[in-house]
């Protein structure tokens, strides 16, 4: 096992027991990226609630954008395979969502299930382009563009200016699809993309579909929901779940002198945060470096050193993916198994010390 | 080691047995007494000693509801973690699950809608209930694949052999049809659907769907019934859906859920839109009374704020009008997707105390406990953790006269609970929850206490406040290990979750490798739940054989 300590290699036990006293030392740990399979995350979450750490995602930008609206107006939304089955009318949403692999899919293909089946697949965009067949550059911003969209969709607004024609086109689709990114539409702009949804399925069929890469995030969610009962960002500080996205916002807490110790999990790997070398940091990390914080422990990437379940985009489900290229790396979820133990041992310890 | 509940009023109505007693255990297991001293006596005397309660309508994992925690974070009050496991009191947690089930004696709970193309997912969640044996039920009904077959007369063979793909795939316990075609139509414009009206672009119907499904399951052996809501969920006249669902059963074995949101009869015939509903509890308790090859579960309204959940987008997209708070989310998924709509049964209202009265009404009119089982569709018409109320209001008179008099007159007027004198008795309440659920799951070893009884047991103080009797047990038993003393958890242990043995067909794994390539972009192998998913050398699942 490759494993280093302030930038010297060392062994895995050494490595293990650094990472366990910087954890059991901290006052206000936190365990950030959760970029990993089922089992590592589930560890991370159980580590966070013995240690009372707080936990944030490494897309939770994207990630909170959907949670907010969602908490907020609720949503209505279809699945990639859905989308490609079955919508006549998709409304590309800004620029982001150009790039999404999804959206190749949706221009190769025309319906196959439902009423819309054999017709042709139009596509509409929000944001210069030319690749639709009705753009509206939309200047003042996209919350903006989708809240006139949705005023237009109401009847609050009449004429066959752009947006009119688009949002026209919307009502007289039969299975419509809003796709977006999240981070690059925001919260505002999603709940307001919601609304639209749901004003046009009075009449006819219409829903959201985020089409960004979101990375492990999408694991995140449903496993903090089902071992917390909270999505993240959510902390264990005073032993119940606190669901709070801006209190556990990782950086936010970072740049605040909030934190004494960070622990990055990315063994799915995601491009590592400025704001981790501003602080005592432990990297669980597929393909580590020395450099990458002050203790380092390369761990296996799963689907590809040992197996594991993880988000899978195109099937917009929890999938296991066995290993491509089976090798000795511990599996993050081992090394969060082995650290839980550890830090038990140095609480005990510290517990049982006189007060005073 | 060999123990001993010595000196308790052993209840287990599959053994017409109740009286003061002992029942001995070894090795996990309900024994003959072996005239050999016990290594461990435990004292009873003064508790009913019941085996553990086992639930077979509970939605406590599956994207539902983990959609329900994100839309409403605030539902569920979390309280500090005990010792041992750092969520046990978060609400509605996974471990607040499996913790509040076992503290009320019950050790075996079914998650009823699975939806294969979620079931890894579903079943990562199951696992990490602890202290409880789970089990999934197999959503089909509304997916392409199998309307397709149907729509190509393909025939029964066809059908049979993709319901045993599914559900070996997904490693589900039975099948479950959720209003078949619904969801579909939905997609494809329609508001509303009856047993009889043609799903647009399959030329079928809920009829013909349902049938082919009954038939599937009973080809294959499944234990457990094929498990239907039905259509028309909800509404006034929905009592007519159930029947007409009865009936299109013909004679085979049919489990009809949360049976109180259909025994909704029209109040007034002339305005049968708006003149609201009345109890049809009669008409439904008879139905099942006489016909042996059926059974239902209550779905109990509670009064309070909940959350409903279901598959059927096709309701939840018509309720989402009712939503309060006024938010909701649907997902018109791959097959059925889901919907989630908060949902307040406003206490002392007038609709929500018809409702309350209905299901208590279905219960205390049954024949055959056994077959009328004790569910309050958890969340959909209020939590389980109200499952102690419940049971006080069904065994006391008086306690029931009590609440009807804090509710509107409607309850008298479009019910008959307040002229209902029966008072169930603890076996009738084991049949309820316990031996009742167990038969119809199809799991011989639970739900009584008879020598070879899997040692989940439940000992409760006998007390006549039956709320509290019911709410914390005294000692709970799992495999003969305890797991609960005096209401807290004392031991925070796995189950299993129970799996049906099914054998799949090649040729149909051939064939819906490619369908599903097709689709979705990644074949069988992506519908998988591997062992290696649930951590090396675990033993998540416990196998269930079919029907010889």
């Amino acid at each position: 096992m490759a494993a280093w300590v302030k930038g010297g290699a060392t062994d895995a036990d050494t490595a293990i027991e650094a990472a366990a006293s910087l954890l059991a030392k901290a006052r206000a740990p936190v365990i950030a990226g959760l970029s990993a399979d089922v089992a590592a995350i589930r560890a991370a979450y159980d580590l966070a609630g013995r240690l009372g750490a707080s936990v944030d995602t490494a897309g939770s930008v994207a990630t909170y954008a959907e949670l907010g609206s969602l908490s907020r107006v609720g949503a209505l939304t279809t699945t990639p395979a859905e989308a490609v089955g079955r919508a006549d009318v998709i409304l590309v949403v800004g620029d982001a969502a150009w790039q999404a692999p999804l959206l190749k899919r949706l221009i190769d293909a025309k319906p196959t299930r439902g009423r819309t089946a054999g017709s042709d697949r139009v596509l509409l965009a929000v944001g210069a382009n030319a690749a639709a067949s009705l753009a509206w550059p939309a200047e003042g911003g996209l919350p903006e563009a989708v809240g006139v969209l949705r005023a237009y969709a109401r009847g609050h607004l009449a004429g066959d200016a752009l947006p009119g024609q688009i949002a026209a086109r919307l009502a007289d689709a039969q299975y419509g699809v809003l796709l977006y990114d999240a981070a690059e539409l925001g919260e505002a702009g999603i709940e307001m993309l919601q609304g639209l949804a749901m004003d046009l399925s009075e009449a006819t069929r219409c829903f959201t579909l985020a089409s960004g890469d979101v990375g492990q995030d999408r694991a995140v969610v449903p496993v903090s929901a089902w071992l917390t009962g909270q999505a993240p960002r959510s902390g264990f500080g005073r032993r119940v779940p606190e669901h709070d996205p801006w209190r556990f916002d990782a950086a936010r807490q970072v740049a605040a002198g909030e934190v004494d110790a960070v622990l990055w999990l990315g063994a799915v790997p995601v491009p590592r945060p400025d704001w981790l070398s501003a602080v005592p940091s432990i990297a669980l990390v597929a393909d580590g470096e020395a450099k990458d914080a002050e203790v380092v422990i390369a761990v296996g990437q799963p689907g590809r050193d040992h197996g594991g379940v993880l988000w899978n985009e195109q099937r917009a489900a929890l999938t296991f993916w066995p290993a491509s290229a089976p090798s000795d790396l511990p599996s993050a979820a081992a090394v969060m198994a082995a650290l839980r133990e550890r830090v038990g041992t140095h609480q005990a310890a510290s517990r049982s010390e006189p007060a005073c | 080691m060999l123990s001993v509940i010595r000196g308790g009023r052993v209840v287990d109505p599959t053994a017409s047995r109740d009286s003061v007693g002992d029942v001995w255990i070894e090795d996990g297991r309900v024994i003959d007494p072996p005239g050999r001293e016990p290594d461990r006596v435990i004292d009873a005397a003064g508790c009913v000693v019941m085996a553990g309660g086992v639930e077979v309508h509970s939605h406590i994992a599956g994207g539902n509801v983990i959609t329900s925690r994100l839309l409403l974070p605030d539902l569920y009050v979390s309280e500090a973690a005990p010792d041992g496991h750092p969520f046990a009191h978060a609400g509605g947690a996974a471990a607040w699950i499996g913790s509040t089930y076992a503290r009320m004696g019950y050790t075996t709970a079914v998650e009823p809608a699975m939806p294969p193309t979620h079931a890894l997912g579903t079943q990562l969640e199951l696992a990490d209930i602890p202290l409880l044996d789970r089990g999934a039920l197999t959503v089909m009904g509304n997916d392409d694949q199998l309307l397709q077959l149907l729509r190509d007369r393909q025939g029964g063979n066809a059908v049979r052999d993709l319901v045993a793909l599914s559900v070996a795939q997904s490693r589900g316990l039975g099948v479950k049809c959720i209003n078949a075609g619904g969801a579909s139509a939905f997609k494809d414009g329609a508001l509303r659907l009856s047993l009889d009206e043609e799903i647009p672009c399959y030329g079928l119907t809920t009829r013909q769907i349902m049938g082919s499904l009954l038939d599937a399951v009973e080809a294959i052996g499944v234990p457990h019934p094929l498990h239907v809501h039905c259509n028309n969920l909800g509404l006034p006249g929905a009592d007519d859906s159930f029947m007409a669902t009865l009936d299109a059963a013909e004679g085979r074995r049919i489990h009809f859920a949360h049976a109180q949101f259909y025994a909704y009869g029209v109040s007034d015939p002339a305005n049968p839109g708006t003149g609201g509903f009345r109890s049809a509890a009669e008409r439904i308790a008879r139905a099942i009374s006489d016909n042996p090859n059926a059974t239902l579960d209550i779905g109990q309204v509670v009064f309070g704020q909940t959350v409903t959940v279901s598959l059927d987008i096709l309701r939840q997209f018509a309720g989402r009008k009712g939503a309060k708070p006024k938010k909701w989310v649907l997902n018109a998924g791959d097959a059925e997707g889901g919907g989630v709509v908060p949902f307040l049964y406003r206490p002392r209202g007038p609709t929500s105390s018809l409702q309350w009265a209905i299901g208590l009404e279905i219960m205390l009119l049954s024949t055959d406990p056994e077959r009328t089982i004790l569910t309050t569709d958890h969340p959909n018409g209020g939590p389980f953790t109200q499952y102690p109320r419940i049971i006080h209001l069904l065994m006391d008179k008086s306690e029931r006269d009590r609440e009807i008099a804090t509710l509107p007159a409607i309850v008298g007027e479009r019910s008959g609970l307040p002229g209902l004198e029966r008072e169930y008795s603890l076996s009738e309440i084991a049949q309820l929850t316990r031996s009742g659920p167990a038969k119809l799951l199809g799991l011989a070893d639970r739900g009584h206490l008879r020598p070879g009884a899997r040692a989940d047991v439940a000992v409760y103080g006998d007390d006549t406040d039956r709320t509290a009797m019911f709410t914390a047990a005294k000692l709970v038993l799992k495999d003969g290990v305890p797991i609960v003393e005096d209401g807290e958890v004392v031991e925070w242990r796995a189950g299993r979750t129970l799996s049906l043995t099914v054998e799949s067909d090649h040729a149909m794994e051939k064939r819906a490798d490619a369908y599903l390539t097709e689709r979705f972009g990644a074949g069988l192998d992506s519908f998988a739940v591997p062992d290696a998913a649930f951590g090396e050398g675990t033993e998540n699942f416990e196998a269930v054989p079919c029907r010889a």
